[in-house]
């Protein structure tokens, strides 16, 4: 009997979708793929309900992230959930590389000349004001242009135990263990989310190692964990003409196998990253990051001059030393690459002891660190990629500190007395992108539609525990030029309607 | 003459192999994205420069080409360089397969100690409460994913419990000079009991992980040709010959009934290798599963050729073992 009216239900629902699908106006329905990976189904599941209420179709397809990366490259996909991360504090290392005409983040296909103009002015001009008023007119347009469904920046969720102190997360998930101590102990594992990481060479790509990389390797300058810039190598700088940087170097400063640090380490790791074919016959993909640089100059033992081929502002150049670590000739030149990356010098406030790169690092207290040695002895970073399995060493005491914890999971880490749950605010956007250059949206206004169309309050609180908030664009509000007085585009079904009425559907 | 074929069954295992390497290679390939670009991630480079590294490594020559340098490189005892570690292939799998050898052998030990008894007593008494016991259990066992139960096991023991450590494959304070690879091994020449015992306790939990699936279907098999050696004459003539009924099973039935069971061990050893991937990743131990795995995500071809290669010649010789091992079983079993 309960089969024969399933069979009933199936018919009517059926019969329904038929009616409505085909309209007697002889208007389209808006139907597309939601193309989106598996860490972000139930959002997309989500979306695609919140859509069908106001009359859109959207069907999500799952895929394998490098697999659907190269299918939105080759401009074959329709509309699909991305992230892009900053690095910078700055708009220059997300909403240029995702907005500026055939940028290599720019899986939208997003043109806009005027945009392109802003973006170029706020990577160029020295001035503060211009820049901040160029990201705010490029803000403003984006955000009619709707190249995406904005979507929204997660916070970091990390955790320690209890016994821990002086650790914080940092926004870009570095994870600075020079001023952390433990209550009766002097060793500190932490539970990285990564499956494996990148070798501990600076001058290599970064596979999200820094985290890593940081407590071995001090830079010209560094970041607080919300990212702004304070002296490490460098302790001033000066600009002695637009394109023209001045660093004075710390002096007294000594590499952990015990070599001086001086202004040739700094031009000698610049210089493997420029030179092409630099690190054992192959080029650095980092040089890029480094803006339009010319080349890096000893203008004595504890000088160094920067100079570019255009324009760059102080605060870029800032920002990208951060990532460029300072490595020790000599050392480099007599062990080889192969030596070099088997047992890493550098003179950050720990030293390499041992470890491989896809299960853990040991790194031991370098007593001889220019601002003091550390006060822990030993801090271990594990590879720990499944997410059940951190929260379980660190409930268990294997590990006392973790990143990523799923909002989820947040409640049950709370809940235990020996653990402390800690965030910081993200520096990764999430959104939707749409295909901008091929139907249904070339149209500006079925991209605005669906951007009324969503209700992301509720996503938010449900999926992502309200640890996450919503963008107005890709500007984040920890990032310079952050326009706080442009709001996200709000959850109106009706008005979403109306524009796609108006778009011919 | 059984030595000349089993030269010859080693000889064979070369062009299997090689076949794979060739399969695996053009796979991996039909994946899109290269190391390169996932290298990079949302770093921005221009695209200039991604497509000078791209030629550095080889990576923008045709397929064949590429191929072609892969064999030569081989022919020269040459497995290459990683892409993406910037280590050469052998040495990373020289790192990582001690670990998973020794996860491996203790999943297969673990297996047997319960399987045995577990499908002899079955047999024993057929269709008693036990019996049927042992056959829901190794359904469980079997139907159960070993993520899942690695999952549990890490819930109740690791954390709750607090008995065993949840991941890891030694405590990180303790340093252990490499010598073989295999961190037990090291131990024991170092004398060190710290080490020793903390390597053991962190083995405990992803052998049994893994263990137990193989356990399951093992014990069915036990189970089964016991329950059908039983029924065999020469066991009947034994009996009458007034032999005590212990010699009777263990002797002349047991040894009999285990040629199928080796046939499973084989087999399971393929199983493995497969299921270490998941278990390795789930208690970061730091075998070749996870190598693999990390490898085939970040399209390190190399690695992944190297370690499909391996994985093909152990699963031969796996196999080939088994045979060499009927034959001294049952001498009436030719190895062919």
């Amino acid at each position: 009997m309960k089969k024969r009216t399933d069979v009933v239900l199936a018919a009517v629902l059926i019969a329904a979708s038929l009616l409505l699908g085909t309209r007697t106006d002889g208007a389209r329905a808006l139907s597309f793929v939601l193309d989106t990976t598996a860490n972000r189904a139930t959002e997309a599941q989500a979306i695609t309900a919140q859509l069908g209420r106001a009359g859109i179709t959207a069907q999500v397809r799952v895929w394998q992230l490098s697999a659907l990366i190269a299918q939105v490259q080759a401009g074959q996909r329709t509309a699909y959930t991305t992230d892009w991360g900053s690095a910078y504090f700055d708009p220059y290392d997300l909403a240029v590389p995702k907005f500026v005409t055939k940028a290599r983040g720019n899986f939208s296909f997003y043109s806009n000349p005027i945009v392109d103009r802003d973006m170029a002015v706020a990577s160029s001009t020295p001035n503060d004001a211009q820049r901040k008023a160029a990201y705010a007119d490029a803000q403003r347009r984006i955000y009619q242009d709707a190249p995406w469904a904005f979507g929204y920046v997660l916070r970091n969720i990390e955790a320690q135990a209890s016994t821990v102190s002086g650790w914080v997360p940092a926004a870009d998930n570095s994870e600075t263990m020079y001023p952390a101590g433990v209550r009766g102990g002097d060793t500190v594992v932490v539970g990285l989310r990564n499956d494996s990481i990148a070798p501990l060479d600076p001058g290599i790509p970064p596979t999200d190692r820094e985290a890593v990389l940081r407590n071995i390797y001090d830079a010209l300058v560094g970041h607080t964990p919300d990212g702004k810039v304070v002296p490490q190598l460098a302790t001033s700088w000066r600009k002695v003409g637009p394109a023209v940087y001045d660093f004075t170097l710390r002096s007294g400063v000594r590499f952990q196998n015990g070599d001086p640090l001086t202004a040739d380490d700094v031009v000698f790791t610049f210089e493997r990253v420029l030179t092409p074919g630099g690190i054992s016959g192959v080029s650095s993909t980092r040089k890029d990051l480094l803006g339009p640089i010319l080349r890096v100059q000893k203008l004595d033992p504890s000088h160094v001059r920067f100079v570019y081929s255009a324009s760059f502002p102080e605060a870029l150049v800032l920002q990208s030393l951060v990532h460029f670590q300072i490595v020790p000739q000599k050392y480099v030149q007599q062990a080889g690459e192969q030596g070099f990356i088997a047992k890493p010098v550098g003179a950050g406030p720990f030293r390499y002891v041992r470890g491989a790169l896809n299960s853990e690092v040991v790194l031991e207290r370098y007593d001889g660190y220019w601002a003091g040695p550390a006060k822990l002895r030993q801090v271990v970073f594990r590879m720990m990629p499944d997410p059940s399995s951190r929260i379980a060493a660190l409930l268990s005491g294997e590990v006392q500190v973790i990143q990523e914890v799923p909002p989820d999971l947040v409640d049950r880490l709370r809940a235990s007395p020996n653990v402390e749950v800690k965030t910081a605010e993200g520096t990764r956007s999430y959104e939707i992108e749409f295909n901008t250059k091929a139907a249904p949206f070339d149209d500006p206004r079925v991209r605005q539609a669906v951007n009324y169309a969503i209700n992301w309050d509720p996503i938010l609180r449900d999926i992502y525990h309200g640890y996450a908030t919503r963008l107005s664009t890709a500007f984040l509000p920890n990032g310079f030029g952050y326009d706080p007085t442009l709001k996200p585009y709000p959850y109106d079904p009706a008005k979403a309607r109306a524009l796609l009425q108006d778009a011919g559907y | 003459m059984r030595s000349l074929r089993i030269a010859h069954r080693v000889i064979l295992a070369v062009p299997v192999a090689l076949g794979v390497a060739v399969l695996a290679f053009f796979s991996l390939h039909l994946l899109p994205g290269d190391p390169v670009q996932i290298m990079l991630g949302d770093t921005d480079a221009s695209a200039a420069t991604i497509r000078a590294v791209q030629h550095e490594l080889h990576l923008d020559r045709p397929l064949h080409v590429q191929l072609a340098l892969f064999f030569a490189q081989l022919a020269r005892g040459d497995l290459g360089t990683s892409i993406v570690q910037r280590r050469p292939v052998a040495a990373l799998i020289g790192d990582a397969l001690p670990a998973t050898i020794e996860l491996t052998a203790a999943a297969l030990v673990i297996a047997i100690v319960i399987a045995v008894p577990m499908g002899l007593a079955g047999a024993l008494r057929p269709r008693s409460w036990f019996d049927r016991a042992v056959l829901s259990t190794s359904l469980l066992g079997a139907s159960m994913p070993a993520f899942w139960f690695g999952l549990l096991l890490i819930l109740f023991v690791a954390v709750d419990a607090r008995l065993l450590p949840t991941s890891g494959q030694i405590d990180p304070t303790i340093a252990v000079p490499r010598v073989t690879g295999f961190v037990l091994i090291d131990g024991v020449l170092a004398r060190n009991a710290a080490a020793v015992g903390s390597a053991l306790r962190h083995l405990v939990l992803p052998a049994l992980t893994l263990g137990v699936v193989v356990a399951a279907v093992l014990a069915r098999t036990v189970r089964a040709s016991m329950i059908e050696v039983l029924q065999r004459r020469y066991v009947t003539t034994a009996r009458a010959k007034g032999l005590p009924e212990t010699a009777v099973v263990v002797k002349h039935a047991l040894r009999n009934a285990l040629i199928p069971a080796l046939t499973v061990i084989g087999l399971q050893i393929g199983e493995l290798l497969g299921g270490n991937m998941i278990v390795e990743t789930v208690f970061a131990w730091p075998g070749l599963g996870r190598l693999v795995v990390n490898s085939i995500f970040a399209r390190d071809y190399l690695v992944v050729q190297a370690a499909v290669m391996l994985y093909a010649v152990t699963y031969v010789a796996a196999n080939l073992a088994v045979d060499v091992a009927y034959t001294m079983l049952d001498p009436q079993v030719e190895a062919t």
